[in-house]
């Protein structure tokens, strides 16, 4: 699985995210909508998965791999929900 | 241009705004069959005006539009947010045209391209266009280059990318697809419709809009994404756009003007002509914000001096005004950019009641004209002194009441509704609240109100920056605003008001208000004011600070209305017009901002006194009474003078220090203290004068060239002896 929970209640994005992840990213927030992803070991996340995130708006952990994630994805996804555009 | 071009121009411009109005009010509400009536029938107007002045691409396009309407008017097509983009598409691009035919006076060549596409947008049946098909709604793409406004030099294609809601279920990805796009150089993602909320987000369903700024050519661009072609709406971009220095059409005819002068070389005084038109050429550019273009022609200046020559020059001159006539054609063929909406139509229509009134003051003032010419033909006659005096003076009184007359009746007809400036709001609000994805209704209320053409026509940039600020900041996303329980739909109020001599025009949100806390911890992080302040500060006055210079809290997180200029801009803009801005705001309810202007910002009535042997004129709105004050009666408290006014105690100035004029104290023996009392800026203040003269209605003349900085004064106005009366900005003076 490359979305899980860790130890400490953080939902772990690792490596290249599919769309599937995108439900099972949504049932963990559902259940503990304070849990913060850490993504620091994510290579490629599936759009599905980004809009997840753009709607639950988690407290994101560290930024991703891969470049484009980094550079792009992470300013909208880290920009909390009260500046939101 | 010919009086047809100009006719069509007015009359195309008036149903422009009509029908923009008639669309947005039924996508309000889609039922109102006067509204598609009435939308129908501009767009045949205009399709009609467009073949008596023989512009097909314009019939094509009216008609085409005209079209849709009809089928919605049959009930064949529902009204939808995409049809009514499409039909304000067409009136953009109607727009464009206009603009481009008042600058060169003749029917623009026809961009087949922009016409094609729209006719063939607005042809599509409504089968063939699902809600999200439509990916190239014009709204966005100028709200995106604005955004991003200093990538835009490197940019050549800027793209937004709607995905089909079921493109997860064909495993598309498309972050995946954008990725491959090289030279990204901005990438947003907004939803489609709303966030909802967490749990009743279909996962599987693509809610996302990808806009895209890249250094790629549009070709490129095209390649990587021509899988969902169809879902995608590529931009091309001029590889270097003109940017902030723009040429105004009065700029370049100076600059053709300085050019003409200059290229007279045989002619004598030739080097120093040169010098004067490089000079005006030079501050031209420079105010045109075209710093770079004002350099190199300064440089070429400097060559063409020590040549004797004015081929440099000239040749530099050349440079800077051919580019912006290929923008001018880039224009025409659709580029949102270079046509701004916002630009005020010059021609004024005026009610014939108010030109009447006109005509027959200037028949009744020639009647006094024969009567005085008369009377100076009796008094060469030698006629009894007395009554000749008698007639005289009866004649100066008529004369005094049509001025007056005449005066009233000119500054009426400047006198505009503010709707005029309000009719632009509706369109620029729905294209914001798409750009942001927050749902937003416009309330326009007082649209008649009226107040002095220039304050109207000045009013919209300062409106427009405060409804950005409102939207952007104010306003929640839908989510936020349902959680705090609130209507999804934002509200916001444009209401204009009379209040006596002033207009007060009104901008309410219904969003989550300013919190003092931020205003606070942000001013102290900019310096605006130390913290220690800050903390003693009741909220309402830190609430203000947002109008301090330096303090933008939009240009740090959003690109929307941070553009460098934050609201003390809206402040002096307010300012100049003689008015102010307040701001309050409930916590979690919302803010509301209040314009305070002067109805007219011509006449101004002003009472004289005398200091220092000069005369200076007191706003009479701001003096609530003349008074004379026995010596005995002003006491001392430390340095400053103070009296006692009905149990009031008021620092008593002399105007005579205020204005850094004459020594205190002199010529204040024994004589009572001839003191005006006036209240401005929040508080009263006694001022003392030396004489107190009359009152009068002066036409202000707001300063200019080196005084245009002092403070205090706030303009000036000849007197009847030829002196000139310097009216006191006592806001300023007192502040």
């Amino acid at each position: 699985m490359t979305v899980r929970l860790a130890d400490d209640g953080a939902i772990m994005l690792e490596g290249n995210c599919p769309v599937e992840d995108a439900e099972t990213l949504a049932r963990f927030l559902l259940l503990d909508p304070s849990a913060a992803v850490d993504w620091r070991t994510c290579e490629k996340a599936h759009a599905a998965v980004i809009q997840i995130l753009l709607t639950a708006r988690p407290l994101m952990r560290g930024s991703p791999r891969s470049a484009f994630l980094r550079d792009w994805v992470t300013p909208v996804v880290s920009r909390s929900p009260a500046i939101q555009r | 241009m010919n009086d047809l071009l100009e006719q069509f121009l007015i009359e195309c411009r008036e149903l422009v705004e009509a029908a923009t109005q008639d669309l947005l009010a039924l996508e309000a509400a889609p039922d109102e069959k006067e509204r598609i009536d009435s939308a129908f029938r501009g767009f045949h107007t205009l399709k009609g005006a467009a073949g008596i002045v023989e512009f097909p691409a314009m019939g094509q396009v009216m008609h085409a539009a005209e079209d849709v309407l009809a089928s919605v008017r049959g009930g064949d097509r529902p009204v939808s947010a995409d049809l009514i983009g499409d039909c304000l598409s067409c009136l953009d691009l109607l727009v464009q045209w206009l603009d481009a035919i008042a600058e060169n006076g003749a029917i623009p060549v026809a961009p087949d391209e922009a016409v094609t596409s729209l006719v063939a947008r607005l042809a599509r049946s409504p089968a063939d266009a699902g809600p999200e098909a439509r990916v190239d709604d014009a709204g966005w793409l100028a709200g995106f280059l604005d955004r991003h406004r200093t990538l835009l030099r490197q940019a050549r294609a800027a793209f937004r990318y709607v995905p089909d809601a079921d493109c997860f279920f064909r495993g598309e990805d498309p972050l995946a697809l954008v990725a491959r796009v090289p030279g990204i150089l901005a990438l947003e993602l907004s939803p489609r419709e709303p966030w909802p909320p967490l749990e009743e987000l279909n996962p599987f369903e693509c809610n996302l809009i990808v806009t895209v700024l890249t250094a790629s050519s549009p070709d490129e661009t095209s390649a990587v994404l021509r899988s969902v072609s169809g879902q995608v709406a590529i931009h091309p971009l001029a590889e270097s756009p003109a940017g902030d220095g723009d040429l105004s059409p009065d700029a370049r005819k100076v600059l053709e003007e300085q050019s003409r002068l200059a290229a007279n070389g045989a002619a004598e005084g030739f080097a120093g002509r040169l010098g004067s038109s490089g000079r005006v050429a030079i501050n031209v550019l420079r105010h045109a914000g075209m710093a770079e273009a004002a350099e190199t022609v300064s440089l070429a200046l400097a060559r063409s001096q020590s040549d004797n020559n004015s081929e440099a020059f000239l040749a530099a001159l050349r440079t800077v005004l051919e580019p912006p006539a290929e923008a001018t054609e880039s224009g025409a063929a659709g580029d949102p950019l270079a046509a701004p909406r916002t630009r005020a139509a010059r021609a004024l229509r005026i009610d014939v009641e108010r030109i009447d009134a006109l005509v027959s003051l200037a028949g009744e003032l020639t009647a006094v004209k024969n009567a005085v010419g008369h009377s100076a033909q009796r008094a060469r006659e030698g006629v009894d002194p007395d009554s000749l005096a008698r007639a005289l003076k009866d004649q100066h009184a008529l004369l005094d009441r049509l001025v007056a007359e005449l005066r009233r009746a000119v500054l009426e007809i400047r006198v505009l509704p503010m709707r005029q400036t309000f009719q632009q709001f509706p369109r620029l609000v729905r294209e914001m609240a798409r750009d942001l994805g927050k749902p937003v209704r416009l309330t326009i209320e007082g649209e008649t109100t009226e107040a002095d053409k220039a304050t109207v026509e000045a009013l919209f940039e300062p409106l427009l920056h405060v409804l950005r600020n409102a939207l952007d900041h104010g306003i929640e996303s839908a989510a936020d605003r349902l959680a705090a329980d609130k209507p999804a739909t934002a509200t916001v109020v444009l209401r204009a008001t009379r209040e006596g001599d002033q207009v007060i025009v009104e901008v309410t949100d219904d969003g989550r208000g300013i919190d003092p806390a931020v205003i606070r911890r942000v001013a102290a992080e900019r310096g605006v004011a130390t913290e220690a302040a800050l903390a003693e500060m009741p909220d309402a006055a830190v609430i203000e600070l947002i109008f301090a210079p330096g303090f933008s809290t939009a240009a740090a997180v959003t690109g929307l209305s941070g553009r460098g200029v934050g609201m003390d801009a809206v402040r002096s803009a307010v300012a100049r017009l003689g008015g102010r801005v307040t701001v309050s705001s409930q916590p979690g309810a919302g803010t509301s901002v209040r314009f305070i202007l002067p109805f007219s910002v011509l006449m101004l009535r002003v009472m004289t006194v005398e200091v220092g042997g000069q005369v200076f004129g007191i706003p009479i709105d701001a003096v609530i009474e003349t008074i004379r004050v026995p010596r005995d009666r002003i006491s001392r408290a430390g340095a400053a003078s103070v009296i006692v006014l009905r149990d009031r105690t008021l620092p008593l100035i002399p105007l005579a220090d205020l204005l850094h004029l004459s020594e205190p104290g002199e010529a204040n023996d024994g004589a009572d203290a001839r003191v005006v009392v006036v209240s401005a800026a929040g508080q009263t203040g006694a001022l003392e004068v030396e004489k107190l003269g009359e009152r009068m209605d002066v036409m202000l003349k707001p300063m200019e060239g080196l005084l245009s900085g002092a403070t205090g004064l706030a303009g000036t106005t000849l007197l009847g002896d030829g002196r000139v009366l310097i009216v006191l900005d006592l806001q300023e003076l007192l502040a």
